[in-house]
């Protein structure tokens, strides 16, 4: 088994080789054979990669603890699905998984009816083939996944408790199918550079791939926030360290790029920056890795330090020279190929301001994140910023970007006259007004969240008027019933209505995160036997204080009933677990959820004499945020769903070569 | 003027707009990182400032006074040094010996610092290694990085 696995990732590394150089040979001879054997070569490193997965979930599986991977992730009492789910819980098991899906993508692209045919699959298959050259080095030399220890232990150091929760079966899947997405369209990107086609085909052809790469990321981020509000005790979910920074500026750019490459295929402009974009937000990938892998910065994830970041630095830094010298040798090209705007206030202009801003904000977070590196270089101090600069920044950011949101569907193509404008925005204004106004008479008065829900009024007001005006139109031609012209409506327009929903889930999200950001409360008190903690309109009694059992863990808990106004809500129990193999402790919080608040129960510590100390919080509109994230997931699927219109393949019309 | 400069200009200005936000919100909501040793040698000059420094743990030195919810504690550093913490919340959930703990607050009183927060490292937290295992060299050179040109 030992052969095998390790044999899987060698002649991997050997196969990737030697398909990179078999087709940048046949592409520079013309010769359509060495590309077929290139091609051949890509199922074969499919297959390495997809037994070498194999082997470690067989591994984990069977709690082989002479393998070092094994050993260090798993323990012999541990629960099947955590088992194989440790597969993702190092270094090189996650990047295993990374390698697998790169070559999973490069086959379904290379192979898919399509593309047959395209001069542009040998250049695609070889970009990618760069990248998982560069990972089959990493598995075979830097993080080996198929290490054997000198000796056989009989146990395993276990998994860590915190990673074993549902979120963390998922989230880390998410984010590296996010990651490795984003790698295709980079990969067109670059070949249709190279072959010097200017068109938008790269665009279409990867339209699904960028949308999926970007709903992935999106599930990853949502899944690490969800994980953290629930296992990590603090009553947050996104605390912008730089971890957590690292997987959203690729998002932010990512989010942009979606926006600005619809601009491109209707007026031919921006293409320049929408390949800028794409080699930013691919490196962005790179980059977090290097981030979170090498421990240059003070973060609690604090995952082992190793010299891996450096690599992934090095390889990323290589990846972006070579990219911006292709673009750079074709930018007259592209520069003469651009359209023009017509008007100040136009779609075009205010997907360019959407741009700006999403880029500006992932400037913003890789300014914040990078700056104690920065600093400590020119002054030789580590200055760090932290929370509140995020917050300070990114709030009016996203403020802004949201306003975007709301108006952009009213404005019209090419330009908005002043007449228009009137006519579509007298309504919604009055609305979203009269909204703020009422909201400061029933007592909301912070400004941040006054400003903020009204841009939210605003927006689900312009984006129902979208939907209501296209089912209007719709029934004065067809005579349907509204909710089968609305049926209709949608799955003959799948991008753009699914584009909004995705907006209203931004909307609820937004919702949520103003909601727990401005109007959290915090207490934290020593109780008696019998004593209660009122907070709000709760109060919460304290019972008993017990300690069970279970399996090897020892969990010890505090009975809490719960009574709202008076009336009862039921008992909780909120736990701390003392792990048999584990020896840090961890906090069960115990949530009450409804739709207007979380009430967020901690047990902190107790005393011989049965007080305990709890934190509670209350968080309103969590659950807000989970909604939001919901709809994303589903304006996402409906928008790439293979449905009966509109789904034309992209004509490929670009330069001709003799391979292909 | 064409459009297209018009528009550019604008961008230009939303640009602009972003970078100053981002000039103005650095000061007021930084703080500095200090080593240990740094921090003891100049704690007068960062009396006001919002420090970062990290420490290990003396686990004798807890105490827990759980009706005034205030933790004590000491944390030192590999040359012996030692440093008072006062935080107001509970205690972390792995407050053992050697824990690396990464406080952030200010040094306000001589050789005590008020700590906002009190987060731990886990010497490798996602990595599986025990703590016991745990060698307090391994992270010497992160605590004891020598004071930079100045």
């Amino acid at each position: 088994m030992f052969l095998f696995a390790n044999a899987t990732i060698y002649i991997g590394l050997a196969i990737a080789i030697y398909s990179l150089l078999i087709i940048t040979l046949g592409i520079s001879t013309k010769n359509q054979k060495f590309i077929n054997s290139g091609k051949g070569g890509l199922i074969a490193l499919f297959v390495c990669a997809a037994l070498a997965m194999l082997s470690l979930f067989y591994l984990l599986a069977t709690s082989q603890f002479q393998y070092e991977y094994v050993h260090d992730y798993t323990s012999s009492e541990l629960p099947i699905i955590y088992k194989l789910t440790a597969l993702w819980a190092g270094n090189a098991g996650s990047l295993l998984l990374w390698t697998f899906f790169l070559t999973l993508y490069m086959v379904m692209i290379v192979f898919s009816r399509k593309m047959k045919g395209n001069p542009m699959v040998p250049y695609i298959s070889a970009i990618l083939l760069a990248n998982a050259v560069f990972f089959f080095f990493i598995l075979g030399f830097v993080a080996k996944p198929f290490l054997l220890l000198d000796t056989v232990p009989i146990e395993g150091k276990g998994l860590n408790p915190m990673l074993q929760n549902p979120g963390m079966i998922i989230h880390p899947v998410t984010l590296y199918l996010g990651y490795v997405g984003l790698a295709i369209p980079f990969a067109f990107a670059m070949a249709a550079l190279i072959l010097k086609n200017v068109d938008d085909f790269w665009i279409k052809a990867t339209r699904r791939w960028t949308i999926i790469a970007w709903l992935f990321l999106s599930l990853g981020n949502i899944f690490g926030g969800q994980w953290a509000y629930v296992e990590l005790g603090w009553g947050g979910y996104w605390a912008w360290d730089p971890v957590e920074n690292a997987s959203f500026m690729p998002w932010l750019t990512a989010t942009a790029f979606l926006h600005s490459v619809m601009i491109q295929e209707r007026k031919n402009m921006l293409k320049i920056w929408n390949i800028s974009l794409i080699i930013v937000s691919y490196a962005l990938t790179l980059f977090g890795t290097f981030l979170v892998r090498s421990g240059v910065l003070t973060s609690v994830h604090a995952f082992a330090n190793s010299n891996l970041g450096l690599y992934f630095l090095i390889f990323m830094a290589v990846a972006v020279i070579l990219a911006l010298y292709v673009l750079m040798s074709r930018y007259n090209m592209l520069k003469r190929s651009a359209g023009e705007f017509q008007s100040f206030v136009s779609k075009e202009s205010s997907f360019l301001v959407n741009n700006l801003l999403l880029v500006g904000a992932a400037f913003a977070v890789f300014w914040g994140t990078i700056f104690p590196l920065v600093s400590e270089a020119v002054r030789g101090t580590k200055v760090t910023v932290g929370l509140p600069f995020f917050n300070k920044v990114e709030a009016p950011i996203l403020l802004s970007m949201m306003f975007v949101m709301a108006v952009c569907p009213m404005l019209a193509w090419q330009r908005s006259t002043v007449k228009n404008l009137k006519k579509n925005f007298t309504i919604p204004a009055i609305l979203a007004v009269l909204g703020m106004i009422l909201m400061v008479k029933l007592g909301i008065q912070k400004a941040w969240a006054v400003i903020g829900y009204g841009v939210i009024i605003l927006l689900l007001i312009t984006h129902y008027l979208e939907f209501y005006r296209g089912v209007k139109a719709r029934r004065k031609m067809t005579k349907e019933t509204p909710f089968v012209a609305l049926y209709r409506l949608m799955i003959r327009n799948r991008r753009r209505y699914g584009g909004y929903i995705v907006h209203l889930g931004i909307a609820f999200i937004t919702m949520g995160i103003i909601g727990s950001q401005n109007y959290d409360l915090e207490t934290m008190k020593t109780v008696d036997l019998g004593q209660s903690i009122e907070i709000k309109d709760y109060r919460l009694n304290y019972e008993r204080l017990d300690q069970k059992r279970e399996g090897i863990n020892d969990i010890v808990y505090a009975d809490i009933t719960v009574f709202k106004n008076g009336k009862k809500l039921g008992s909780f129990q909120p736990e701390k677990v003392f792990y048999g193999n584990w020896e840090q402790p961890s906090s069960e919080v115990a949530i009450i959820s409804s739709l207007k608040e979380d009430l967020y129960i901690v047990l902190s510590a107790w005393e011989d004499d049965g007080r305990a100390t709890f934190v509670v919080k209350v968080n309103p509109m969590m659950n807000w945020l989970w909604f939001g994230s919901f709809m994303i997931v589903i304006g996402a699927l409906f928008a790439v769903w293979n449905g009966k219109y509109g789904n034309v393949t992209p004509r490929y019309t670009g330069v001709r070569r003799e391979v292909s | 003027m064409k459009k297209n400069t018009i528009v550019m200009l604008g961008g230009f200005i939303i640009a602009g707009a972003i970078v100053f936000l981002l000039m103005a919100a650095t000061p007021g909501s930084s703080g500095v990182e200090l080593t240990m040793k740094e921090l003891l040698a100049t704690q007068d000059q960062h009396k006001d400032d919002f420090v970062t420094v990290e420490g290990l743990l003396i686990e004798d030195s807890i105490k827990w006074n759980p009706d005034k919810i205030e933790l004590k504690f000491d944390v030192k550093n590999n040359e012996g040094q030692i440093m008072h913490v006062i935080h107001n919340g509970p205690k972390p959930d792995n407050f053992s010996e050697g824990v690396i703990t990464i406080l952030q607050g200010s040094p306000t009183k001589k050789d005590t610092f008020e700590a906002e927060s009190v987060k731990t490292r886990c010497p490798s937290k996602y990595e599986g290694k025990d703590i016991k295992d745990y060698d307090p060299e391994t992270h010497k050179d992160k605590l004891n990085q020598p004071p930079k040109e100045k």
